[in-house]
């Protein structure tokens, strides 16, 4: 819960500064590479994590890997964050950022569970028709999950639309059996 | 032979299945993140209200409590080991509420409104949130209306009015449950026509039983069921194996469904079995939630959990139908301490308290009311004028009994006028007393109150006291009914009838004397 808060507190410093210093596309490129980076490599992970190792260690290790790739904003940043001692929740600021920066350029982040891979025509389709519902840009995330038997979930946000087979269903068990009282 | 064709079949399976070819089914999810001790921590459910409603898998509901900023705190209403971390929580966009209609009346529920009685689903069609508002002045008046409990002595110097807070405060094993449960019994009469005839209108009870064992909740059940009394009572049952929230918002559910009644100009009479009970499982809750635990360990807002709930009752004014809500909460004491944390708390809240001791209980005064200390303070305005202009010389009597009862002991070596002021004072003690389910109704409790003041018992030995009471009443029924038939038409004691009783009494005296 803590983590959560201190890490918002990063990342929205991180992102008024950069768009302040007009870098949002570059310092958003190298968090995403970044992120990506660390997710593939637990091994990094779990040297940021360890508090045996020392500081300076740490950050020439991330100034090695990442020195000649990314901004040096970002990279200060990484440093900073290092010096401040939170660099085991550095995966979670980064998070936060993407986040925070998808609300700033009003951007949404979509789920969509599908039975059997939607056709590019049927996925175009399908995100017009939420930009104009959100009325904001989306981003589509497809999964494809067969235990739903057909149709789809779409998830933006906590709000969930769910054309599925398999809800209607237990919906349907829900309605002849008369379900909870509660819900009747 | 009919045969049952197989289009038909089709069209009704058709009709019920109506409303299920509809497209995308839109709600609102959040995540587990942590459940236990009947607490879940949630993440999402950003629009989430607060008291609202959500569902959890394996049909268990939950109350939202906390809105935190990056989570939901949520409190559960079944077995917390159903709900794993990482489940999907769905909002159901309603904030807790109760079924409420009159087919409640006869049931017993959940705080919720489930049927516990087996007798069958319950077919509502209002649905009213649990939590309300108390309503404000310009919507209210003051109590007017007597409320009869059926016990002499609170009828007569601890009066209720239909609209009142009163509180039954008293360690364990006093009778205070028995206090209550006399009340319901006792407006069966409020429910005959002849009451219909007087312009009494009837009373709806509500019994909450909070964290009592079950089977005591059975035995109530049964006693009312016996007395007649369920046929306008709904009983709602969080006994001591419910969840601590569902103990939680008994009471405030108790209070939504008499505020059914009230709202359509009907009157009610709630009785919450018992208060301390309900403040500990908030406690326990509140504690569990993190919030910061004060005196007693009880949360800073437990104040407020007694006053929301009292606040509701209320008379309405004549605009809105001139119904009302009585609250008679029960409270229990440790040792007879009052000056702990919840009993002066609603002490401060209530119109007035009737005190029950176990002392006097354990010497057979029962009803154990202490009357010294049992106050009402709004219900005088209620009490019909028979009753009040004997009840004064009652209190007063008693009061100068309780003075010089401490000299009793000296016997012999006292003045006339103390000995006589204890032999008095001893009959009217032995007059309150009363039997359990055995409510007494007005006119009855103004005739025995008029005969123990103005001296006829003083003739007769304590131990008679009581076979005198009952002989009396029931030789003024057979010979002299009028009597009570004025006091209840004209709900006054005129000079007229005060005459009739005396010549009455002095009828009957000399017969019981002879029979001693």
């Amino acid at each position: 819960m803590a983590e959560q808060k201190v890490s918002a507190r990063y990342a929205s410093s991180l992102l008024d500064s950069v768009i302040q210093k007009n870098l949002l596309e570059a310092v958003s490129n190298d968090i995403e590479l970044v992120s990506s980076v660390l997710k593939q490599n637990p091994n990094l992970n779990r040297m940021l994590e360890n508090p045996v190792v020392k500081p300076d260690i740490k950050s020439s290790v991330l100034e090695e890997i990442f020195k000649s790739k990314i901004n040096s904003e970002t990279m200060e940043f990484m440093l900073f964050v290092i010096k401040k001692k939170r660099e085991e929740i550095l995966p979670s600021i980064l998070e936060k950022f993407k986040e925070l920066r998808d609300i700033k350029l009003g951007f949404v982040n979509v789920n969509v569970s599908v039975a059997s891979e939607f056709s590019d025509s049927q996925k175009k389709e399908l995100q017009n028709k939420l930009q104009n519902k959100l009325k904001k840009k989306v981003r589509m995330n497809y999964k494809v999950d067969e235990k739903i038997l057909g149709g789809f979930i779409v998830q933006a946000g906590d709000t969930v639309y769910n054309a599925s087979i398999k809800h209607q269903l237990d919906l349907l068990k829900k309605h002849f059996v008369e379900g909870s009282p509660i819900t009747n | 032979m009919a045969e049952v064709r197989p289009d038909e079949i089709s069209a009704i399976l058709r009709r019920q299945l109506t409303g299920f070819e509809s497209e995308a089914d839109i709600y609102d999810v959040g995540t587990v993140l942590q459940v236990g001790d009947g607490i879940a921590r949630i993440y999402g459910l950003s629009k989430v209200m607060a008291s609202e409603l959500v569902e959890f898998p394996n049909d268990v509901f939950g109350m939202v409590l906390n809105l935190e900023e990056d989570s939901v705190g949520c409190v559960l209403f079944g077995d917390s080991s159903l709900v794993k971390e990482g489940d999907v929580v769905k909002r159901t966009k309603r904030v807790t509420s109760l079924p409420v209609g009159d087919e409640m009346l006869g049931r017993v529920i959940t705080p919720l409104g489930v049927p516990l009685d087996g007798k069958g689903s319950i077919n509502t069609k209002k649905f009213l949130p649990i939590e309300r508002k108390a309503l404000g002045v310009i919507q209210r008046q003051p109590v007017k209306e007597p409320i009869q409990t059926g016990i002499t002595a609170v009828d007569a110097m601890i009066p209720i009015g239909r609209g009142q807070r009163e509180l039954i405060i008293g360690d364990r094993q006093t009778g205070k449950t028995a206090v209550a449960i006399d009340a319901i019994i006792n407006q069966k009469y409020t429910h005959s026509p002849e009451a219909k005839n007087l312009g009494i209108k009837p009373v709806y009870c509500v019994y909450v039983a909070i964290g009592q064992k079950s089977s005591t909740v059975a035995q109530v059940v049964a006693k009312l069921e016996e007395h007649g009394a369920m046929d306008y009572t709904t009983v709602i049952s969080a006994s001591a194996s419910e969840p601590a929230p569902l103990q939680f918002i008994a009471p405030y559910s108790g209070a939504t469904l008499g505020e059914y009644f009230r709202d359509n100009g009907k009157h009610a009479l709630v009785i919450y079995d018992d208060l301390s009970k309900q403040a500990a499982s908030y406690r326990e809750l509140s504690l569990l939630l993190r919030r910061p635990p004060g005196r007693e360990a009880y949360p800073g807002d437990v104040f407020y959990l007694h006053s929301r709930l009292l606040e509701r009752a209320s008379k309405l004014s004549e605009e809105l139908g001139g119904g009302s809500l009585t609250a008679l909460p029960i409270i229990e004491t440790q040792q007879g301490d009052v000056s702990a944390y919840i009993p002066t708390n609603v002490i401060s809240i209530t119109d007035g308290q009737i005190y029950l001791e176990s002392n006097l209980f354990n010497a057979g005064v029962r009803p154990a009311i202490n009357v010294g200390i049992s106050v009402s303070r709004v219900g005088g305005n209620a009490q019909i004028k028979a009753m009040k202009k004997v009840a004064g010389s009652l209190r007063t009597d008693l009061a100068q009994y309780r003075e010089l009862e401490a000299f009793a002991k000296f016997g012999s070596d006292l003045d006339k006028s103390t000995l006589r002021t204890l032999a008095k004072g001893s009959r009217l003690v032995e007059l309150l007393k009363q039997g359990q389910y055995a409510p007494v109704n007005i006119e009855r409790q103004v005739v025995s109150i008029y005969l123990g003041t103005n001296g006829y018992l003083d003739s007769i030995a304590v131990s008679d006291v009581k076979r005198f009471e009952k002989e009396v009443l029931e030789y003024f029924e057979v010979k002299h009914i009028d009597i009570f038939e004025t006091i209840k038409k004209e709900k006054d004691l005129s000079s007229q009838t005060i005459d009739k009783i005396k010549k009455a009494a002095e009828e009957f005296l000399p017969a019981f004397k002879k029979n001693v």
